[in-house]
């Protein structure tokens, strides 16, 4: 899943016929005062003035303010900008026009196993999150479009009446156009309001998955994804995403500040296994890594590096399953090279290594890792007739 | 028996390079269980009409590609299965096109990064026609003893050790392709292995879910029991909960689930495969899955390291009651075949080399010319010349004898564009012939009477004053056995009109004060000749050859101090050609001295 900021998801939406507020993205000042000269709604209406990055509770930090005046919108954007919330900068300001309104509703769409669902409520902001029951939905099977009648049901049911039963059905038609169109994943317009002076449905605050495998049949998707998980990717998640995209295989790398048991597993089945084992035996993650689908050493060896500058690590954990068609002995050629150089740049001091694998070329692989204990590492290295996790076992009680 | 893939099973592969590779691992499995490659044809239109060789045994079956799964089943009409190895973008379209034909019943997809609706779409339209989609990015399906689909079970080794070529007890179902072998593995160590594992996927939504392989499982009676590896994410593993616990099953089941870490993370920090991720509202952690199976009354341990001893605990209840006996092993199971390497490195076969090389070896990390590493002789200051001497004449030559050399070849290098290599190389230029050509055209020319002088010179002279012939002996020596002296005799210069190459060389090698008994040789043979005639001097390849020979050059091996001076030179003509574009060259009529008969009539046919 890949997340997309408010700008870029409200301009999939507006794409597809949903009204969105007027809104700018800008990275300075300056740039906000010209754009003022160029719209006129900048001037006339009130604005919200947003910290557009992948942060969580902006409004607690000071990231959102509300019912400024252009003056006043310029003031925020100069204060918000550069400011740095944990390892985020705030780069982008989003200045919306803030839209008055008097009612507030919900309007979702999210993937399920058949097909999709649409999610409608007469309720909206944090209302709907208290009255859970209140939102009514349309499931619909993959290929299946909901049709108008279907809609005004769906919106009968969740409590509209009216005009709004038409209007409410039409916003979700088209929201299910931008979702099914845009291989989104999840859709969520939180709260949808009622204009007051037109009377027309406002899509206000939007959040947007879009699947990320789908990106080749969207030439238009010229954003940027955001961190998943509130925080921004650091400098070394980054080079190892830059590599991943790179090759054949996989190598990925999350840091996790504090702890002091580093990762570096195979497979993207194993190595959540082998977290689980850390976790369970007490033990403090410092990372989450991956390398898989016999990705060439070099890439591994980037990868491994990265493990060994962790900060305060005690173990790192070399674990793996049996592998079908990944290279034992060259994957773990690139491991090996990975910790000569950590060694010689004065790393791994005091650093227990662990290893576990098995699969195509294990016994040379596993031979040229126990070698690494003439060359002054603290290795130890079992097979597969060692079960899976019981590499983790032995580095927690290890003294 | 097993599910899903058997004895019957006839695949097509859809799929260039990586499908190839599928059908290598395949046909392993096959020759350890001695029968007939599964894999009947491949489908990737840019290789249609050709075959893909895949090794079997120590033999290799070529495998016909063709152009759509129509032309496939069409030519093979037992083909029933369809593996998927297209690009993520072209995946789709694949997918259903052999979903489309009515002689493919099962279809597994091994791409990954299949966009989560084309999985959705794909997986509908099977379940529209009765048919099984598995996937994407599974690893394969793999049935002990009968069938491979795909790269699942990995190596040979592998397969042997987690005892794949008979039938087990236990039928396993895993998202993960690496666990998939892992749990293999255990089944075959803590009880009598597998009867079919399935690798279903990592994806938010495979194709085919826990629920209808389950099915498929209870009504194989060969399976008694399944294990599950599942993972936070998605309400698959609820759904084989709400199936296990929905009435009484014959297979019992046995499941892990990952992803309790993530209770101790940080808030909204995810990994593992695609489908790994929790839902908004906190359903599909591993602890929901894990309780939902629990209460269905699944075996679950606590930690994936539990699972050998469950699985144990389970096969030993099975026995006990009867259900399955004790396993068979077969006396003697076939052995792959080792290649010629590896059978080498084992001692167990001795090759007689087919050519022998005292010069050089480039098996290491750099070329080594005569044992020297050719970084080495650049860090220490050796020259091109000590690298002909390596390779010429497998020695170190001294700096003065490199300098002689240099000299020679910066002589040499070219002379103009009129003589007969030179000017082949220019025609063949302008004729648009490329570089290497143009060169050869050139190069042809070297013999008699163009530079291919020097080995000849060199060999008479030496012959002489290792002899010890006087000028006089040597000329008629020649004259009864060999003719004209090689060396001796130029077209355009003579005494009065001197080779300044010539002069330079003889000056500077007589300046270092070595002996030089072949040049000093052939310059007396020049002061007799040249009296003779003007012409008859000794020319640029008699004095290299002399000086060559003195300097202790291997006679079959001066020639190639022309050739190799004057490809600096073709090169130089042909690149000139280039830069300039020059057009075809034709000869002019007034150049030729049309001799010919005059034109006449053709006598009739007899």
């Amino acid at each position: 899943m890949a997340k997309v900021l408010e700008g870029p998801g409200m301009g999939l939406m507006k794409k597809w016929g949903i009204t969105v507020p007027n809104y700018v993205v800008v990275t300075s000042v300056d740039e906000l005062t010209r754009l003022g000269q160029a719209n006129e709604w900048l001037k006339k209406s009130k604005l919200v003035a947003k910290a557009h990055e992948a942060l969580g509770s902006r409004f607690k930090l000071g990231l959102v303010k509300i019912d400024l005046d252009f003056k006043a919108a310029e003031a925020a954007t100069k204060e918000m900008i550069g400011r740095q919330v944990g390892s985020i900068t705030v780069t982008q300001v989003i200045v919306s026009e803030m839209i008055p309104h008097k009612e507030e509703y919900y309007c979702a769409v999210k993937s399920t196993r058949e097909g999709s669902e649409i999610l409608v409520a007469n309720c909206g902001g944090i209302e709907v999150e208290s009255n859970w029951d209140r939102v009514k939905r349309l499931c619909l099977e993959i290929g299946q479009a909901p049709s108008p009648e279907s809609l005004e049901k769906l919106s009968k049911e969740a409590g509209f009446s009216g005009a709004l039963v038409k209007k409410m059905a039409e916003f979700a038609g088209k929201m299910f156009a931008c979702f099914d169109s845009e291989d989104a994943q999840y859709l969520e317009v939180n709260p949808v309001v009622l204009r007051a002076a037109d009377e027309e449905l406002v899509a206000l605050d939007a959040v947007t998955l879009l699947d990320g495998d789908a990106k080749f049949r969207h030439p238009d998707w010229n954003f940027a994804f955001a961190a998943e998980f509130g925080r921004a990717y650091s400098k070394q998640e980054v080079e190892v995403m830059a590599v991943d995209s790179k090759i054949k295989g996989s190598v990925k790398f999350i840091e996790i500040p504090g702890g002091d048991t580093a990762m570096l597993p195979a497979g993207g089945g194993a190595s959540v296994y082998y977290s689980d084992a850390v976790v369970a035996r007490g033990g403090k993650l410092a990372n989450y890594a991956e390398y898989s689908g016999d990705p060439p050493d070099w890439a591994v060896e980037v990868l491994t590096e990265k493990v060994c500058s962790l900060p305060g690590i005690r173990n790192i954990i070399v674990g793996g399953a049996i592998a079908n068609f990944t290279d034992v002995k060259k994957t773990f050629g690139g491991i090996i090279n990975g910790f000569r150089k950590a060694k010689s740049e004065g790393k791994l001091k005091n650093v227990k290594i662990w290893v576990r694998r098995g699969g195509p070329r294990e016994k040379e692989g596993l031979d040229a890792m126990r070698a690494l204990k003439d060359e002054g590492f603290d290795i130890n290295v079992f097979d597969r007739n060692t079960p899976l996790t019981d590499i983790v076992d032995k580095a927690l009680q290890a003294k | 028996m097993s599910i899903l893939a058997n004895k019957d099973t006839r695949v097509v592969i859809q799929g260039g390079q990586a499908g190839v590779n599928a059908a290598r691992r395949m046909a392993e499995f096959c020759y350890l269980i001695k029968r007939p490659l599964n894999v009947e044809a491949f489908v990737y239109p840019p290789d249609a009409g050709k075959t893909n060789e895949i090794p079997y045994g120590s033999g290799l079956i070529a495998i016909p590609v063709y152009k759509s799964i129509a032309e496939a089943t069409k030519h093979h009409p037992t083909l029933n299965t369809s593996l998927v190895y297209i690009g993520a973008d072209r995946a789709m379209k694949g997918g259903m096109e052999a979903l489309d034909d009515s002689h493919i019943k099962v279809v597994s997809m091994i791409t990954e990064g299949v966009p989560e609706k084309d999985a959705k779409i794909l997986g509908a339209h099977a379940r529209k026609l009765g048919k099984v989609f598995n996937g994407p990015s599974s690893i394969g399906i793999i049935s002990a003893g009968a069938c491979r689909l795909g790269v699942i079970g990995g190596a040979f080794d592998n397969l042997v050790l987690s005892k794949l070529y008979r039938e087990g007890s236990f039928g396993v179902i895993t998202k993960s392709g690496g666990l998939s072998n892992e749990i293999i593995w255990i089944c075959s160590q803590f009880a009598d292995g597998i009867t079919t594992a399935i690798g279903i996927g990592g994806d938010a939504y495979p194709g085919t879910d826990y629920v209808s392989y389950l099915e498929m499982f209870e009504n194989d009676p060969q399976t008694k029991a399944v294990v599950i590896v599942g993972e936070m994410g998605g309400d698959l593993e609820e759904r084989a909960a709400e199936w296990y616990g929905a009435k009484k099953r014959r297979v019992k089941l046995i499941a892990v689930v990952s992803g309790f870490c993530q209770e101790s993370l940080p808030k909204g920090m995810k990994f593992g495969h695609a489908g790994a991720k929790e839902g908004m509202k906190g359903e599909g952690s591993a602890r929901s899955k894990s309780d939902a199976l629990k209460k269905a009354g699944a075996l679950v341990p606590p930690t994936f390291g539990a699972l050998g001893p469950a699985i144990k605990e389970t096969y030993q209840e099975l026995l006990k009651s009867g259900q399955v006996k004790a396993p068979v092993e077969p006396a003697t199971l076939p052995r792959l075949p080792k290649t010629v390497e590896e059978a080498m490195r084992a001692d167990e076969v001795m090759v007689a080399p087919l050519i022998r090389t005292t010069i050089s070896d480039d098996r290491g990390d750099e070329p080594c010319y005569d044992g020297y590493p050719a970084s080495e002789l650049i860090n220490k200051g050796y020259e091109i010349p000590h690298i002909i001497g390596l390779l010429w004449d497998k020695r170190l030559i001294s700096k003065q004898e490199a300098e002689i050399i240099k000299r020679i070849m910066m002589l040499s290098a070219d002379h103009g564009p009129c003589v007969s290599g030179a000017y082949a190389t220019i025609l063949a230029a302008c004729a648009g012939i490329g570089l290497s050509q143009s060169v050869a055209a050139g190069m042809i020319m070297i013999g008699p009477r163009f530079g291919g002088a020097v080995t000849d010179a060199g060999r008479f002279f030496k012959y002489a004053v290792d002899n010890k012939m006087s000028v006089d002996e040597f000329l008629a020596y020649m004259k009864k056995n060999h003719g004209p002296v090689p060396g001796i005799g130029h077209r355009v210069k003579s005494l009065r009109n001197p080779d300044k190459r010539v002069k330079e060389l003889v000056g500077y090698v007589k300046s270092l004060k070595i002996k030089t008994p072949c040049l000093d040789f052939a310059l007396e043979v020049e002061k007799i000749t040249s009296v003779k005639k003007d012409n008859l001097i000794l020319n640029v390849d008699g004095t290299m050859a002399a000086v060559l020979v003195d300097i202790g050059f291997p006679v079959d091996s001066l020639n190639g101090f022309f050739i190799l001076s004057r490809t600096i030179g073709l090169i130089g003509h042909w690149v000139d050609q280039k830069r300039q574009d020059s057009r075809l060259v034709r000869l002019f009529d007034y150049l030729v001295n049309y001799a010919a008969p005059k034109r006449r009539e053709v006598p009739p046919l007899k």
